[in-house]
Formats: C-alpha cells, sequence, structure tokens
C-alpha cells in the first residue's frame, strides 16, 4: 500500500513538470516581457534598471534556460508579484488559496455524502421517493449552468427572504465568526454541491444495481446476513470502486465550479481572484495561481487514487 | 453478373436496410423521454432558424422609452433595459450559441479521432504519451484552461470555437482509441491483416467506418457541454463580445444587482430557454445512442 | 413415504419473469421430496429453469419475478433434535427474518463460478466466518479457529496463511472450495449445489466431485445437485429428476432413471452423453431441433416439437405424471395405461 501511494506520488511529480511547461511557455508565445515576473511595477519604469536585471537574470537567454530559472524561483519560494497590483505573489497564495480550498473540500465532502447516499437509496428503492429527487437533481446538475444555480439560490435565500448573506466569507464585524463563516459557506457549497453530487449520485446508482446483481451478492445473503449488512458491506464496498475511478476524471468539476461560484458569491478565493487576474491580463499572477489550481487537482487525484487502491485489494497487493 | 440478379439483390437489400430502420425508429420511440426531448430540440432548433427571418421585432431594435418591461401577449419574454425584444435576441442568441456548441464538437471529434488514430497506428510509446495528454487535460479544470486562452487570444467567436476544440477533443479521444483496440482483435481485421494489407489501410479501410457510430454519438453527447461552457465564460466576462447576442451574453447582461432583483426574465428567461435545450439535446443523446450503438448503453 | 425422514417437500412450485408486461414462465408446476441424508440430481439442458427452481427455494429471485407454490417446507432439526416444519412460501419477505435464519446454518449453497461468487474486496477468511459470527455470535478467534479446521478438511495447502489471502490470489479450484467451505461451515442439513463444477477445468472438477462425495459418505448431508455432469449424477445420486422447459419431466431412483429411461427427453438426453462404461463404439446422438423459446411455447407437451413419438394429443393438453414403476414416474402421454401421480 505505502509502495504504490509512493508511486502514485512519484507520478505527480513529471505532471507537475508537464503543466508548469505548458503554461510558461504558453504565456510566453503571448510576448509577455518576463522581466515582471521578477520585479514589482514601481520599478518598471526605469529602463536602466530594467536592463540592468535583464542583463543579470539571464532573459536574454533561450527559453527553455529560463524556464528552469522561472522553475528554480517557484521552489525556492520565490513567485514572484502582480503586474497590476504589485502585490506579493505568495501572499495572493496564501490569502486566497485557503478559502477555495475550504469551499471546495467541503462542497466535495458533502457532494460525496448526498451523491452516495442517494445513489445507494434509489438503488435499492427503484422508482421511489429518493429515486426522482435524484433524478431531479441530477437533471440540475447536468443541464443548469452553476452560475444560474448559484444566481437562483442567491435571488431566493439573500436578497428575497434574507436568510444568508450575499457575498463574501465574513461579515464586518460578526460578533460569532464560526456561525458567521458557516452561514457564508452555505449557499456557495450547496451552487457546487448540486452538480457534483448528480455526477456522484448517478456513477453510484448505475454502479449499484450492477453489483446487486452479481454472485457474491447472492452468496453474502445465502449466509443468512442481515440485508443492510449486504447492501453496505457487500454492495456499496464494491460499487464505490468504479465511482472513485471516474471521480479522478471528474475532480475538475470542483475546481471549475468554484471559479464560476466565487464570482457569483463573491468569495475570496484564487478562482475569483484568477478571473480578476485573467481579465485584468495580470499574467504572472495568472501563471502561479493556474499551477497552485493544477497541484490541488493532482494532490485530490491522489488522494482519490488512494481511496480506490484502499476499497481494492487487487491494486494495493497486486496480482 | 447478370443484369437482372443485380437488380435484385439491390432491391433486397434496400427492403432489409428499410425494415431495420423501421424496427430501430420503433425502438427509439419507446423511450419516452428520448422521444419528448427530441421533439423539444427540433422545436428550439428550427424557432432559432426561422424567427429571425419571420421575426415581429428585430433583435438590435432599441426602444428606450419602452425600457425593460415584464413577458406579456406584445413580447413574449418582455423587453430588456433598452427595450429591444427578448424573444427576438434569445433566438438569435440560440443561432451563436448551437452554432458554437455543435462546430466546437465537430472539431473536438477531428482532433480526437486523429489522436486516437496516431495513438492506435505507432502503439507503444506514443500510444501511452497520447493517453497521458489525454488524461492530463481531462484532470485539469477545462475552464480554467479556456479562461486563459480567451484572455490570451482574445474575445472573438473563432477564438472561442478554437479554444473550445483545444480543450475538449479528450473523451472522443479516449473513446477513439478504446474502439480501435477492440476493433484490432475483431476477425476481419485480422483477416485484412493477414492478406498483407499495411497497417495503415486497415485502418482507414476496416476500422476508422467501423467507429463511425460511435463518434456521432460522442459528437452528440458533447454539444451540451460546449453550450454551458460558453454561458460560463461569458458569464465571467470573457465570452464572444458583448454585441453578440450568445445565449451567454444574454443572461449575463440581466446578472447585474438591479437586474437580478427587479427584472426576472432579463436572466431566468434566457438561462431556463438554455437549461431546456441542453436537457433536450441530453435526452436525444441517450435516444441516438441507444439506438445506433446499443452495447455502450 | 414417511414424513419425518423429509427434509425438503415441494408441491405446485411456479415462477416466472415479467418483462414488457408479459409473463413468462419458466418453472412450471414443480413438485418433488427429499428424503434427509440423500443426493438429488437435478438434470436438465442450459436455460431449463433449474436454476430459477433453486433460486425460488432459496427465495433469491429479484423484483420481476413471480414465483407462487402450493407448498415449500423445509423440515428443520432444531438445537435439542426436534423437527418442525418451516413453510419457505409462506415467509413475508424474501430476505426477511425467518429466511435469514435458516440460510447458513440449516440450508446454503454452493455456486457455479467460484470467480464470481467470492466478494473481491475481503479476504476470505473474512468471509467464511461471517455466518458463523452471525448465527451462532462467536467471537472471532474461535470462528477463525473453525474455519482453519474446515479449510484443513478441504485439503486447502497452508490453510492458515491462505486465510489471510483476497480471494484474487487463488486458482479457480481454490475457490470453489473457499466457496463450498463457506457453504459448510455452519455445518447445514441441506446443501443445494448449482452445478459446482461447470465452471472448473475437467481435473479440478474431479477433485471438486471427491469433495462433494465425502460430504455425502461421511457427513451425511442432504444435497440437491444441479448439474451437467453426467458421471457425477451416477457416481452420487440417490433420485433423478430431469427437468425439461421447466417441468419436471421424469423422476425416480438413480438406477431406474437410468437403466430405463421413459421419457423420450431423457432417453435422448442419455444419449447425447458419454457415460462410463458404454459400449466402446456407441456413437453419441444429438437432439434434434433446438430448444424452444419459453415465452413462445403452446400447451401440451413441451417437447412436442422434438419428439419422434409426436402426435395430436400431445399438444391437446398439458400432459400429467404417470408412474412408470412405483416411485418412478415420467410425463409422457405413451405411458397413458398407467396411474397418474399427482
Amino acid at each position: 500500500m505505502l509502495k504504490y501511494a509512493f508511486k502514485k506520488l512519484l507520478m505527480m511529480i513529471p505532471m507537475l513538470l508537464v503543466i508548469s511547461a505548458l503554461i510558461f511557455f504558453g504565456i510566453k508565445a503571448t510576448g509577455v516581457d518576463p522581466i515582471n515576473f521578477l520585479v514589482s511595477p514601481d520599478m518598471a519604469a526605469n529602463t536602466e534598471i530594467l536592463d540592468a536585471l535583464r542583463e543579470r537574470y539571464g532573459l536574454n537567454d533561450p527559453a527553455y534556460v529560463q524556464y528552469f530559472r522561472w522553475l528554480g524561483q517557484l521552489l525556492q519560494g520565490n513567485f514572484g508579484s502582480s503586474m497590476v497590483t504589485g502585490s506579493s505573489i505568495a501572499d495572493i497564495i496564501a490569502n486566497f488559496l485557503p478559502p477555495t480550498l475550504l469551499l471546495s473540500s467541503v462542497s466535495l465532502v458533502l457532494a460525496a455524502i448526498l451523491g452516495l447516499v442517494i445513489g445507494l437509496v434509489s438503488a435499492v428503492k427503484q422508482n421511489g421517493i429518493v429515486d426522482y429527487i435524484g433524478r431531479f437533481l441530477a437533471v440540475l446538475g447536468q443541464a443548469m449552468p452553476q452560475f444560474l444555480i448559484g444566481l437562483i439560490l442567491l435571488l431566493i435565500f439573500s436578497i428575497r427572504l434574507g436568510w444568508l448573506p450575499a457575498t463574501g466569507m465574513y461579515s464586518a464585524g460578526a460578533t460569532n465568526s464560526f456561525i458567521d463563516g458557516l452561514r457564508h459557506l452555505i449557499l456557495p457549497c450547496i451552487a457546487i454541491t448540486i452538480a457534483m453530487c448528480s455526477v456522484i449520485m448517478r456513477y453510484t446508482r448505475n454502479s449499484m444495481l450492477d453489483v446487486m446483481n452479481s454472485d457474491y451478492i447472492k452468496l453474502a445473503r445465502s449466509k443468512g446476513i442481515p440485508e443492510w449488512k449486504v447492501f453496505i458491506k457487500h454492495g456499496l464496498r464494491n460499487a464505490l470502486r468504479p465511482v472513485v475511478v471516474i471521480l479522478v476524471f471528474r475532480i475538475s468539476l470542483l475546481f471549475s465550479g468554484s471559479v464560476v461560484i466565487e464570482s457569483v458569491f463573491s468569495w475570496p478565493g484564487v478562482g475569483a481572484r484568477m478571473t480578476q487576474g485573467v481579465v485584468s491580463g495580470d499574467y504572472t499572477v495568472v501563471m502561479v495561481l493556474a499551477l497552485a489550481i493544477a497541484a490541488s487537482v493532482l494532490v485530490a487525484s491522489f488522494l482519490l487514487d488512494i481511496i480506490s487502491a484502499w476499497l481494492d485489494p487487487r491494486i494495493r497487493i497486486g496480482q | 453478373m447478370d443484369q437482372s440478379v443485380r437488380k435484385m439483390q439491390s432491391s433486397l437489400r434496400r427492403e432489409y436496410n428499410r425494415r431495420l430502420m423501421k424496427r430501430q425508429f420503433n425502438k427509439f420511440m419507446e423511450n419516452k423521454l428520448s422521444v419528448i426531448g427530441t421533439a423539444i430540440m427540433l422545436v428550439i432548433l428550427l424557432a432559432c432558424i426561422i424567427y429571425p427571418f419571420v421575426a415581429q421585432y428585430d433583435y438590435k431594435e432599441i426602444n428606450l422609452g419602452l425600457g425593460a418591461t415584464a413577458p406579456s401577449g406584445a413580447h413574449l419574454f418582455g423587453t430588456d433595459r433598452l427595450g429591444r425584444d427578448l424573444f427576438a435576441r434569445c433566438m438569435m442568441g440560440g443561432r451563436y450559441s448551437i452554432f458554437i456548441g455543435v462546430v466546437s464538437a465537430l472539431g473536438g471529434a477531428v482532433i480526437g479521432v486523429v489522436l486516437g488514430a496516431i495513438g492506435d497506428y505507432f502503439g507503444g510509446k506514443v500510444d501511452a504519451f497520447i493517453i497521458r495528454v489525454t488524461e492530463l487535460f481531462q484532470t485539469f479544470p477545462s475552464l480554467v484552461l479556456n479562461m486563459i486562452l480567451a484572455a490570451v487570444l482574445g474575445r472573438s467567436m473563432l477564438n472561442l470555437i478554437l479554444i473550445f476544440i483545444c480543450t475538449g477533443w479528450m473523451s472522443t479521444a479516449r473513446l477513439v482509441r478504446n474502439e480501435f483496440m477492440s476493433l484490432r482483435n475483431e476477425v476481419y481485421v485480422k483477416a485484412s491483416e493477414a492478406f498483407g494489407m499495411s497497417r495503415a489501410r486497415v485502418m482507414f479501410t476496416q476500422i476508422l467506418p467501423n467507429t463511425r457510430t460511435p463518434i456521432i454519438v460522442s459528437i452528440t453527447a458533447s454539444i451540451p457541454g460546449y453550450i454551458l461552457s460558453e454561458s460560463s465564460l461569458s458569464f465571467l466576462g470573457l465570452g464572444v463580445s458583448d454585441t453578440t447576442p450568445t445565449w451567454g451574453n444574454i443572461i449575463n447582461s440581466g446578472t447585474n444587482l438591479s437586474s437580478l432583483m427587479n427584472f426576472w426574465w432579463l436572466w431566468l428567461i434566457p438561462g431556463l430557454l438554455l437549461t431546456i435545450f441542453v436537457l433536450s439535446v441530453n435526452y436525444f443523446g441517450d435516444g441516438l445512442r441507444d439506438l445506433l450503438d446499443p452495447k455502450q448503453a | 413415504m414417511n414424513e419425518s425422514q423429509l427434509i425438503l417437500s415441494v408441491r405446485g412450485l411456479n415462477t416466472g419473469f415479467v418483462s414488457d408486461r408479459k409473463l413468462t414462465r419458466i418453472v412450471k408446476d414443480v413438485s418433488f421430496d427429499l428424503e434427509r441424508g440423500k443426493v438429488m440430481a437435478l438434470v436438465g439442458e442450459s436455460g431449463c429453469g433449474k436454476s430459477v427452481l433453486m433460486n425460488s427455494i432459496m427465495r433469491f429471485l429479484g423484483k420481476n419475478a413471480v414465483s407462487t407454490a402450493e407448498r415449500i417446507s423445509f423440515f428443520k432439526t432444531g438445537a435439542d433434535g426436534s423437527v418442525t416444519e418451516q413453510r419457505i412460501d409462506q415467509f413475508a419477505k424474501p430476505n426477511g427474518p425467518e429466511m435469514r435464519a435458516l440460510r447458513g446454518p440449516h440450508i446454503s449453497m454452493v455456486f457455479q463460478d467460484p470467480m464470481s461468487a467470492l466478494n473481491p474486496a475481503y479476504r476470505v477468511g473474512h468471509q467464511v466466518i461471517e455466518g458463523l459470527r452471525e448465527h451462532f455470535k462467536m467471537s472471532k478467534k474461535e470462528a477463525m479457529q473453525k474455519a482453519l479446521e474446515m479449510f484443513q478438511k478441504l485439503s486447502i495447502p497452508d490453510a492458515e496463511a491462505r486465510l489471510q489471502s483476497y480471494p484474487h490470489e487463488f486458482s479457480g479450484g481454490m475457490k470453489q472450495r473457499v466457496v463450498i467451505a463457506i457453504a459448510m461451515i455452519c455445518n447445514p442439513e441441506l446443501i443445494i449445489c448449482d452445478e459446482p463444477t461447470t465452471a472448473l477445468d475437467v481435473t479440478i472438477q474431479a477433485q471438486i466431485m471427491e469433495i462433494l462425495q465425502a460430504l455425502k459418505e461421511k457427513e451425511g448431508k442432504s444435497i440437491i445437485l444441479v448439474t451437467h455432469n453426467m458421471g457425477l449424477v451416477a457416481q452420487m445420486a440417490d433420485t433423478v429428476c430431469v427437468m425439461y422447459m421447466g417441468r419436471i419431466v421424469e423422476s425416480g431412483p438413480l438406477e431406474a432413471v437410468f437403466d430405463h429411461p421413459s421419457h423420450l427427453y431423457t432417453r435422448a438426453l442419455l444419449r447425447s452423453v458419454p457415460v462410463l462404461g458404454m459400449k466402446p463404439g456407441t456413437r453419441l446422438q444429438t437432439i434434434p431441433g433446438s430448444t424452444p423459446n419459453p415465452s413462445e411455447l403452446g400447451t401440451g407437451c413441451e417437447f412436442a416439437d422434438r419428439c419422434e413419438y409426436c402426435r395430436d394429443a400431445c399438444r391437446a393438453k398439458d400432459v400429467p405424471l404417470y408412474a412408470v414403476a412405483p416411485g418412478h414416474n415420467a410425463r409422457c402421454i405413451l405411458f397413458n395405461d398407467r396411474p397418474e401421480v399427482h
């Protein structure tokens, strides 16, 4: 198991390298002056200093040399600064990444729990009420743009009913910051959860229906154990495997979702910051944030790989 | 061969095809959701194509005196803040959005087929490399990629379609490769190879024609995704330029706070129209898959 | 027959499946008795309803199945040795508490394909002791000790280590031994073996046959053996039921059925498979025609279309069972001079 995890972890390194190269050369192809990666904008007016810096940092070197140097800088924690606001990118990451990770991880956990429960129940009781709720959610999650779901929630629950706050992560001067944070989290979280949950639910339902027809379910029943054990222990445990495997490819949905939803609810996360950076042409920020999102996706899919290995002894132990 | 025999054969074949079509058609009709989906899809599609020719209102015609009015008999979907007829705009928007969706799906399929075929033809390392790249693209959030590319390339319809093609080919590529892999083991492919046909010739004459139906199904299934992506990009202010009334742009122009609160029809109606269209294409796609490619169902 | 010697008695069992709002009958009016300590073989070609019949008795049918019976009685021996009749057909739920109490310590099942019968996610030891833990509230350690003994009895090499292995680490024959161990672990009175050797290699088949033979002779288990393997039938069975298109067409003691096959289907079936001790030079024969589609069968004898003696009376109405000899029945109008059996 450890060996497997280590192997998967090692495989993330080349993936990250490829992504960073794609981002670096992609942005480079647009003709943005890379000197901006290294200096803050208030110095950028002085051409003499810039020329000196260009020489010092070897910006006249071939692109691949520059790429590895950029990579080296990144590894040392030197992310450069924003071309537009001048603030340090390290600070931007420190400020904006945690809210996004909070929002997406809470949404993922919620989506996983809801998706599994609804998927399981709708497979066991086909055409029951839960099955219909599930189908409705699936339709919503599949066909309605996520920002529209967000807007509808916003309109109903904060503007019309006034139950929940419409924007941001905290209100100024809130007395109980945990409850306050929770209240801010609810709407964006639901908006992201619906799409993610509909995916998990659909796969769980189909996979569960497959598994319940298998011989080992009959064998489990032939032992005379209670039905809930048959469903959960023998059914769900095996039905989960394909669901987790597919989720690796759908985890990006979570981050795409958070980009849009953060904009809807003015959530102070990397997604919203990234949108701002893209719109204002702040490429230094965009590059590093894109890399941060890529790294988050890789970590998430690594965790899913580990879960699927834990679920399947054939991967864990090997043939 | 005798002329009359050939004639008989071809008429037999026609009869066989006709019966097969009829049976498949009946099967399709049995799935009610697919039938309803197809009907709704066709209605919206035809309305979008025909309406601008017979329109009562021009989608660009500004009537500041009128301003934003709620849906009524005169304006089915109401009017926007500049007094433009929302129904006319939605129909025009449908043209753009559906066009973007269809062309991107076709383009993505072309790249997918080419990459899938290259992977199959060279096999080994090339194949493994293409799989890795496909997985990489699949795990990375495509919206983020679309955003960056849109900002870098600039906002235009052509650029948007190019971007969608660049970031949306993966599912077709995987499908084509898997399809090729299983077809390589078919007896008639093995037989062609045994006759000494070159690998490329086998690919083009024996394998590729047989991947036609799954590719058609995959194209249909990917259209809704592009339409949704267009609307998300527009919402973030990175879609086609604001003057082009795509569905995404129409919805987006109604999402500022005052419109959100006071003029619900400005964003909700185009939003629901888009949702219903996407849903109907999904159900049409499901029906098409059951019809053409039962083994995938 | 003395009722107290019976372990299972089935009367008028009918099972069908609903699809496209149409009911297709798969098991038709099946009745049989099994005596305690005896082996009954159920033979017939694929798709004749053998497995559905067994699943009906075990109450394993899916939601689209409809099953009715005059009576499915299982005679259960309690801890004190007293025998009580359990009406399986009257249990409210297929997987309810009454049925679950029988499964494991009283009735158990060996499945056809060991490759798919074991749960890939759990160690085999865990899967073997699950029943013990459920029914006898044993501690894990005690149960594992029992499982170890069972593995040794079934000659699984390196039994102690093997208990900790996962199914994918076993070969097919070893997996089938594990499946048998699971079926045997609660010491059931009746074991239903649903084609236990069909999915295995010939050499492995012989080993599994030996194990089943030992179950019969050493442990005196009552067994229902569903199989195509006539060698296995000849070696183990006390009585034989021949099934064709959902009906038992012939039943009786092994010698009677094998030496004097009466129904024309039984004769054809026995001519089509090699039997040990066959005269050299005898040719195997195929049964003419093909298996009919169960949803397209009319009234009368199901075998009529493939039968060389078929006459109008065969198709007029369903054919009753006639007693060819005492205890030996056949469902064929050739014997309509004999007494009918109900």
